[in-house]
């Protein structure tokens, strides 16, 4: 345990009431959370810890069980699915639990949870709270019933602390706590400690090749142009619209709350503009991380799937990227071995062909080919990504060193000192799963099979063509409903450049098809056979794979010059600080981490020998140092949360000796995101601190805060208990309790939390028909304005309209406007001149006119919502819980089910099946019943599916659909 | 009392209460004449609406509920239209609300009188119109069924479902594709994977 946990909980502990802890990111949360949990003993009470995410879970439990604890201080779940019985049992034992806010809400509201046995509460992740969340509503209750457990707060996200006005202390009002403690990196005992013995840090600058500078160049200056036109609207503060911001996911935060009041107000083209820079800044991650070839699958996915609306895509720039994209995999050239220059027009004309992805707009363009028709040559360039070539050099230098010391120190080889473990940690599984490729194969195989997949993704294409060719075959190749790609074949006039460019992917594609059946027949398949077939540039001769992968590639491949050597790795010593927190928590946790150890027919293989290497994926947020206790980690994907993690197990194992490398590119956006997000957080906590000095904290007599709206809560939250002596005189209807149904689902939503502020009981159960029951007459269904025009488009609304009107005498339809958005749908301006059929407005007159007993509410927000259930309520009698939990539950033969809820379903699985064609209504519970699962579905054969279905035909139909080809373009 | 009762039929009949309402003016895609109606709009054979604007029911709270009344049960479907003309709308869209809501009426509410004439062109123009367009009935061509399928997974993009296209070749390889196959896939992150293998690999029913 490093000292600074230490005085953390030491603090935190100083004040019976709880508090909140703000830390840097990576000083592990986990590991703090943890000691506190074995600080535990069953005689305080139950110790509930609300909704850590899945990996934060899983690394409490490692490092609890790290600490040979006590079997009650290890935390188990509470689920949704244990009968309530048990639960009981489990919220009086003593233990530390994990448990949904959902859960705890409901059994809250439900007495289900004897409080004065609850000891206190945790929450790892107080950013993410706001007054009227879920968890303010679970504290609010609990503190009403025991003013005694305490609330221990967490957060390592101090940027998101500090979004919106005055947001630490408006989370602490809600979280009824007044002690805030700030631990941000450069704190004194933080920075003292984990700098005492910091790890050993070589810092290597990889130049980028030509071709990336140029599109990171291009994209920046897209980026740029897209902005400036955000500029234009004049709706969002300009200050804030600068690139730099734009390299982060917050930046979709900082114009979405700014443009959220007005959205449902915005033309296309800004709502297009804030999507199109989301894929821009996408494309500037992925050009560090993906291979090349990769790189222009998904550009061309891209361009297949988004061209026809984005704006981004016809930007002056834009070319630039897929030009050079491409380039860095291959180039065309004429047979007779003149190259060419691509000219700018034809690829114009190439983009915009793709105008629309399910049918045929290809033009015929005007672009005159150049005089021979010898046709064009593919020549394969694949350049490689310069940081695998460094990699495999600092590897190479890491086992000469081994070596050495082997030697020198002969037999005395402690183990315990030094393992001899090196980890790669990258940002994604992907990358991860590639680089150990890379060191097994050697790169160019890596980029040869990359090629090979992208070559063959287009063949599938030609194949197609040449079936259609022949006359009423149209479901040999499985395309529905006449939809087929562009083919060729109806292209054959065209001679433009861009089709002999499209003529020779076919070839160097069918190639390699060709190839790889032969492949089959013969013994060991080896690409690179077939990639003499090829004009290459790279000299490339059969067999030779073995011999001149790996190192040694530059000199007859096309790969910049300037790919860094040793010499020119510049070594710098790191002061500390880092950033990145992209990865947001989830894992699969599953695989922990990859492991490879050359095999000796490797190390034979390679020129060089490389130390045992194991590869991590941050993004499986795993305690991976504490695992593997690595001597070397190569940080190829740079993260100043893993950094920070780094330095913290350094300082805990202070004896062991630790070398890191950090592989930057040079120049590059990656540099510049992992030094803002540094300077990103330091401005959080300063703002924090100066927030802390300024803070007012309401408390009561016995030194307990009093929380949000204290004044005008606390008359609410007791008007159950004594509202007979408060309300003597008149008021009949303010006598009896209130109280309102609530669907289970809907307390993912605030409006629940602020009907109990108003002094309604709330009462959850699993409703099949509304969100909300006010009486025995009105059920309410709640959209908000997105919700709204989603399920408009879905159909999902009419439904819900549907079985409300048949179940209730009045079916209300409540649109939730959000208060800090406008309450309107559109400016008058935005109206048009035509009665069109995609309008809101002609969407609510059908629905009116097809359900005139619907009536409907619009409210302007959560708290006006509340009001008007209120009033509604006031003359009609109180609902019926066992009553309204019946209501439209499907009965077979008479039968009710009582058990069909929600949380027994995979509510998206249930979803995916009835959006199959062929699967409907009716038939849909009978295929669940006969199937365990969609990946079984896949499998079922004809027959089965008929007898699930009621019916060949829908069979049929499903089948034919499962099986089809994905029509592929190029 | 229309003399030309077909030419009435296709129009919006407007009572005479209405003369010198500028809303009259955005009525452009729809006829409409003078009449002795006891609505204020007559836009079918059993669908009515009453104008209302908030501005005016601050000043008479009691108009709407006595323009009701008058309404008796001749229509199935009632309309409130309510011009939303001032800036503080809690209270008085409250007592509208609960008025329109206890005696039968649907309410509708427009910002603008472009947006309440819409409304009103809207219904009587839809009059006869099937309910397909809010029925979620989609486009029928493969890609859009795929698409459309494979999004309920939430996150998953129309880029997401073209990359899975193309690299499994066909949906019910997607369906049976390997946590790894997918992590393979450009663009899928790790939470989109595991959402994905979820959906298809975790039973539809999770407790039997």
């Amino acid at each position: 345990m490093v000292q600074f946990h230490e005085q953390i909980i030491t603090e935190l502990l100083d004040d019976p009431n709880g508090g909140l802890v703000i830390l840097s990111s990576g000083l592990s949360l986990s590991k703090l959370i943890s000691s506190l949990l074995l600080l535990h003993s069953s005689s305080q009470g139950t110790l509930l810890l609300l909704s850590p995410s899945p990996s934060l879970k899983s690394r409490i439990l490692y490092h609890i069980k790290e600490h040979n604890p006590e079997p009650s201080q290890i935390p188990s779940e509470i689920a949704a699915d244990l009968p309530a019985h048990h639960r009981h049992t489990l919220y009086s034992s003593g233990s530390i639990f994990f448990i949904t806010p959902r859960i705890l809400i409901v059994d809250l509201l439900t007495n289900k949870l004897p409080t004065s046995n609850i000891a206190g509460l945790i929450l790892p992740n107080a950013h993410s709270l706001s007054e009227t969340s879920t968890e303010a509503f679970i504290v609010r209750i609990l503190r009403s019933l025991n003013p005694d457990a305490y609330i221990r707060a967490f957060s390592d996200k101090p940027h998101a602390m500090v979004s919106g006005f005055a947001k630490a202390e408006r989370t602490m009002k809600c979280l009824y706590v007044r002690k805030l403690h700030l631990w941000p990196r450069f704190q004194v005992c933080v920075s003292q400690e984990l700098e005492k013995e910091p790890p050993v840090v070589v810092d290597i600058r990889v130049p980028m090749t030509k071709y990336m500078m140029g599109i990171q160049k291009a994209i920046i200056e897209v980026m740029d142009a897209c902005l400036k036109e955000m500029r234009k609207t004049n709706k969002v503060d300009v200050e804030d619209l600068t690139v730099e911001n734009g390299l982060f996911k917050s930046f979709d935060e900082i114009v979405r709350r700014q443009l959220d009041p007005i959205w449902h107000t915005l033309g296309k083209k800004t709502k297009q503009l804030v999507s199109d820079l989301k894929t821009l800044r996408k494309l500037l991650d992925y050009l560090v991380r993906y291979d090349a070839v990769t790189y222009l699958r998904y550009l061309d996915t891209l361009r297949i799937s988004e061209s026809f609306r984005s704006v981004w895509i016809f930007a002056e720039a834009s070319y630039k990227i897929f030009d050079y994209a491409k380039k860095r995999v291959y180039h065309l050239a004429r047979s007779d071995g003149v190259k060419l220059n691509e000219p700018r027009k034809s690829l114009k004309n190439k983009k915009r062909k793709f105008k629309g992805s399910d049918k045929d707009s290809r033009e015929t363009d005007g672009t005159p080919s150049t005089s021979s028709n010898a046709g064009l040559v593919l020549e394969e360039i694949l350049e490689e990504a310069p940081k695998w070539k460094v990699l495999r050099e600092v590897l190479e230098e890491i086992e000469e060193e081994r070596q050495k010391q082997v030697i020198s120190r002969e037999d005395v080889l402690v183990e315990g000192e030094d393992n001899g473990i090196v980890l790669v940690a990258c940002k994604d599984e992907r990358s991860c799963l590639q680089l150990e490729e890379c060191i097994i194969n050697g790169p160019k195989k890596v980029m040869g099979e990359e090629w090979k997949k992208y070559l063959l993704s287009k063949v599938k294409l030609r194949d197609i063509a040449q079936q259609k060719k022949k006359p009423k075959d149209p479901k040999g190749f499985g395309i529905l409903d006449g939809v087929t790609p562009i083919t060729p074949a109806q292209n054959a006039k065209t001679s433009s450049f861009s089709k002999q460019e499209h003529d020779a992917l076919l070839a160097a594609a069918s190639e390699i098809r060709n190839q790889d059946e032969k492949d089959n027949a013969v013994e060991d398949p080896s690409w690179s056979e077939f990639g003499v077939q090829l004009r290459g540039k790279g000299k490339r001769k059969v067999g030779t794979r073995e011999t001149s992968a790996i190192i040694g590639v530059s000199g007859d491949y096309n790969v910049d010059k300037k790919a860094s050597t040793n010499d020119q790795n510049e070594i710098y010593l790191v002061e500390g600080e880092f950033y990145e927190t992209t990865h947001d928590g989830t894992s699969v946790g599953k695989t922990i981490f990859r492991k490879h150890t050359n095999s000796d027919t490797n190390q034979a293989r390679n020129t060089k020998p490389l130390p045992p290497v194991h590869f991590y994926a941050l993004e499986n947020d795993q305690p991976i140092l504490d695992i593997l206790k690595p001597s070397v980690v190569i940080v190829y994907h740079p993260d100043m949360t893993f950094v920070r993690e780094i330095e913290v197990y350094k300082a805990e194992n202070p004896s062991t000796r630790l070398k890191v490398y950090f592989l930057f590119y040079e120049d590059s956006t990656e540099v510049q995101k992992f030094e803002a997000s540094i300077q990103r957080e330091n401005g959080a906590f300063e703002s924090l601190i100066r927030q802390k000095s300024m803070m007012m904290i309401p408390v009561n007599q016995d030194g307990r805060c009093l929380g949000l709206n204290y004044s005008t809560l606390e008359p609410d939250l007791t008007t159950s208990q004594n509202s007979i002596t408060r309300k003597a005189g008149g008021r009949k209807e303010a006598d009896k309790e209130m109280q309102v149904i609530v669907d289970m689902r809907e307390f993912m939503s605030s409006l629940p939390n602020v009907l109990h502020q108003k002094g309604m009981r709330i009462i959850p159960v699993t409703l099949e028909v509304g969100d909300y029951i006010l009486s025995p007459l009105i059920c309410v269904e709640r959209k908000s304005i997105q919700d709204l025009f989603m399920s408009f488009t879905s159909g999902r609304l009419y439904h819900q309209v549907e079985t409300m009107v048949r179940y209730y005498r009045i079916p209300v339809l409540l649109i939730e406007f959000s208060q800090d958005k406008s309450f309107s749908f559109q400016s008058a301006s935005d109206i048009g001149d035509d009665v069109t059929p995609n309008s809101i407005i002609s969407k609510l007159s059908l629905l009116a006119l097809h359900f005139p007993r619907l009536r409907i509410i619009w409210s302007r927000s959560l708290h006006a919502t509340a009001e008007i259930f209120t009033s509604l309520k006031a003359n009609q009698d109180e609902p019926d819980e066992t009553k309204a939990i019946r209501v439209g539950v499907p009965s077979e033969e008479g039968i009710v089910e009582n058990d069909v809820r929600a949380e027994n379903y995979n509510t998206s699985a249930v979803e995916f099946l009835r959006r199959l064609p062929g699967v409907t209504d009716s038939n849909y519970r009978a295929v669940m019943d006969g199937c365990k699962s969609l990946a079984e579905l896949a499998l079922l054969p004809m027959e089965k599916l008929a007898e699930l279905m009621g019916g060949q035909k829908a069979a049929r139909t499903l089948r034919e659909f499962l099986d089809a080809k994905y029509p592929t373009l190029l | 009392p229309s003399s030309h009762p077909t030419q009435s039929r296709n129009a919006i009949l407007v009572s005479h209460r209405q003369k010198g309402n500028p809303l009259l003016k955005h009525i452009r895609n729809v006829r409409w004449t003078f009449s002795d109606v006891v609505c204020d709009y007559l836009l079918g054979q059993s669908s009515c609406a009453l104008y209302l604007s908030l501005r005016y029911h601050l000043l008479h709270p009691d108009y709407l509920y006595y323009r009701i009344r008058e309404l008796q049960k001749n229509f199935k479907l009632r309309v409130v239209l309510c011009h939303v003309d001032v800036e503080d709308v809690l209270k008085p869209l409250l007592e509208v609300t609960k008025t329109a809501l206890l005696h039968d009426c649907t309410l509708l509410c427009g910002w603008s009188l472009e947006e309440c004439g819409r409304y009103l062109e809207t219904i009587k123009i839809y009059e006869n119109k099937p309910a397909d367009i809010i029925q979620g009935q989609m486009d029928t061509d493969y890609l859009s069924r795929l698409s459309h399928a494979l999004t309920t997974v939430r996150h998953v993009n129309k880029t997401d479902v073209a990359t899975l296209g193309t690299t499994f070749g066909s949906l019910s390889n997607i369906m049976g594709a390997s946590m790894e196959d997918l992590a393979r896939c450009p663009g899928i992150g790790e939470r989109k994977v595991k959402r994905l293998f979820d959906t298809f690999h975790e039973p539809f029913k999770r407790v039997e």
